[in-house]
């Protein structure tokens, strides 16, 4: 199963690399793409690719070790910017997920409960 | 180990002696701080007050949350919502629109969720809550993390998905809804939420959970529209992202748009220059980045790629001066307008 996956992840992130060249070239030739006049450190536009494309297997790589299907995370990890692509890269595991309200312990429950009554938090529906 | 185990014993034996003052001082403590904390309704600006006193808009559909999916039911609330009712918006643009493609009927929470629920956090992150919505045809704003911002949005007629920590910081509940209304007069908001069509939420209860996600949220907008009162920087950086995952022509109408409305803006006309040179019409970049370089003489990368487009016509004079005045101005494109200047 390992094997699998790691040959998978290969196997992706060679579509990605190969999948992302075309865009690079329909690009304004000649001419200083919007893109690369908004990223804030330019220092060499090669690297920055490069980065670029690591940081969107690295992201790949974790979204399929977080259980997303395989042939839905290709399309996911292309959809985002190169921005949210090295943002997801550097911290998904500290990032807030939104799920909605879930059971909480009983300790928090007493706790959320009186937060809940002062409008401090919106956890029970029953407060208000 | 020896040494050791004796020392344990005693440090034990003083946590035994020290721990019910250190309890009634924790619940103290905690006390002190709920009261202190008391929800209080948000400051809002004078202008505010100058909205519309009630707003609902309740054409916005509703899709109940499952499980953990707030994330996919919000996102499709907000892609079901027909941007054409919104008033007041320019019809120059609604043209344009009328020619894209209407095929986003059968979006359900149920077929987002493989497209931005991670099953391993149970829940979904905020980049992919704006690259799903790009993946629809929809540019995601990211709006100023205001309360004033949140009712402008409402009243001009966009409902604006929020993050919110329904619960403390200590043990968080992440959680997206869909502001749909407002009461300025009763201090009440209305949201799509979770499984509730309709919640009513006082300002102040929203707030306190709202400012948990620095007051994160977003509207669409589909290209050639442009929310009032997004700011310019991530004007340009929501277009601009849409822009490298559908391409040049998908976001063309978008920087007209956003030049027609935001004037100052020296980088939405930059990148119109862009699209425009992209889609073969020189003489209207030409004319983008000249006002580029009216909005901000000291926008560099504008006058490099002015420069660039005179060379690439081979009309030398003028890449020069252009080229002259970026390889004047200090910034990271200086360097490679010298290479440009040095090769003629």
């Amino acid at each position: 199963m390992p094997y699998l996956r790691r040959y998978v992840a290969m196997l992706l992130i060679a579509v990605l690399m190969i999948s992302s060249l075309p865009v690079a070239a329909a690009q304004t030739a000649g001419l200083v793409t919007t893109q690369s006049a908004l990223q804030a450190d330019t220092a060499s536009s090669d690297r920055e690719r490069i980065n670029d494309v690591l940081a969107r297997a690295d992201v790949q790589d974790q979204l399929l070790a977080q259980g997303v299907s395989v042939d839905q995370v290709q399309e996911r990890v292309a959809a985002l910017s190169d921005a949210e692509a090295k943002q997801m890269a550097d911290r998904l595991d500290a990032m807030p997920a939104g799920a909605g309200v879930v059971g909480a312990l009983f300790a928090v429950f007493v706790i959320l409960l009186v937060t809940d009554i002062l409008g401090l938090t919106n956890v029970f529906p029953f407060t208000r | 180990m020896f040494f050791r185990l004796p020392a344990k014993r005693r440090w034990h034996k003083s946590i035994q002696q020290n721990a019910r003052p250190a309890g009634v001082l924790l619940c103290c403590a905690l006390l002190a701080v709920l009261l202190s904390g008391c929800a209080t309704s948000p400051a809002l600006q004078q202008s505010t007050y100058q909205l519309p006193e009630h707003v609902e808009l309740e054409n916005v559909p509703f899709y109940p949350q499952e499980k953990y999916q707030c994330g996919p039911a919000a996102l499709a609330t907000v892609l079901n919502y027909s941007p054409a009712t919104i008033p007041g918006s320019s019809s120059a643009w609604t043209a344009t629109q009328a020619q894209g493609s209407e095929r986003n009927t059968t979006i359900t929470a149920t077929n987002l969720v493989p497209q931005v629920f991670i099953p391993g956090r149970d829940g979904s992150v905020q980049p992919e809550m704006l690259a799903t919505a790009r993946r629809h045809q929809r540019i995601a704003y990211p709006i100023r993390p205001t309360f004033d911002a949140l009712l402008e949005h409402v009243a001009e007629g966009y409902p604006v998905v929020v993050m919110q920590n329904l619960s403390l910081p200590a043990w968080p509940m992440w959680h997206y809804a869909v502001v749909i209304g407002y009461d300025l007069p009763d201090e009440t908001l209305v949201l799509r939420s979770g499984e509730t069509r309709r919640q009513a939420s006082s300002f102040a209860r929203f707030d306190s959970t709202w400012a948990r996600s620095q007051r994160w949220g977003f509207v669409l907008a589909k290209p050639g529209r442009i929310p009032a009162g997004i700011t310019p920087k991530r004007a340009v950086d929501a277009i601009s992202d849409y822009e490298s995952v559908h391409g040049i022509r998908a976001t063309l109408s978008s920087w007209q748009a956003l030049v027609a409305k935001q004037p100052q803006n020296a980088m939405a006309y930059f990148a119109l220059g862009n699209a425009y040179y992209a889609l073969d019409r020189p003489e209207k970049a030409e004319q983008a980045f000249k006002l580029a370089t009216a909005a901000d003489s000291t926008l560099g990368v504008a006058w490099l790629n002015l420069g660039l487009l005179y060379q690439a016509q081979g009309n030398t004079p003028k890449a020069r001066q252009a080229l002259e005045k970026a390889a004047e101005l200090p910034g990271q494109w200086q360097q490679k307008a010298r290479t440009a200047l040095d090769k003629r």
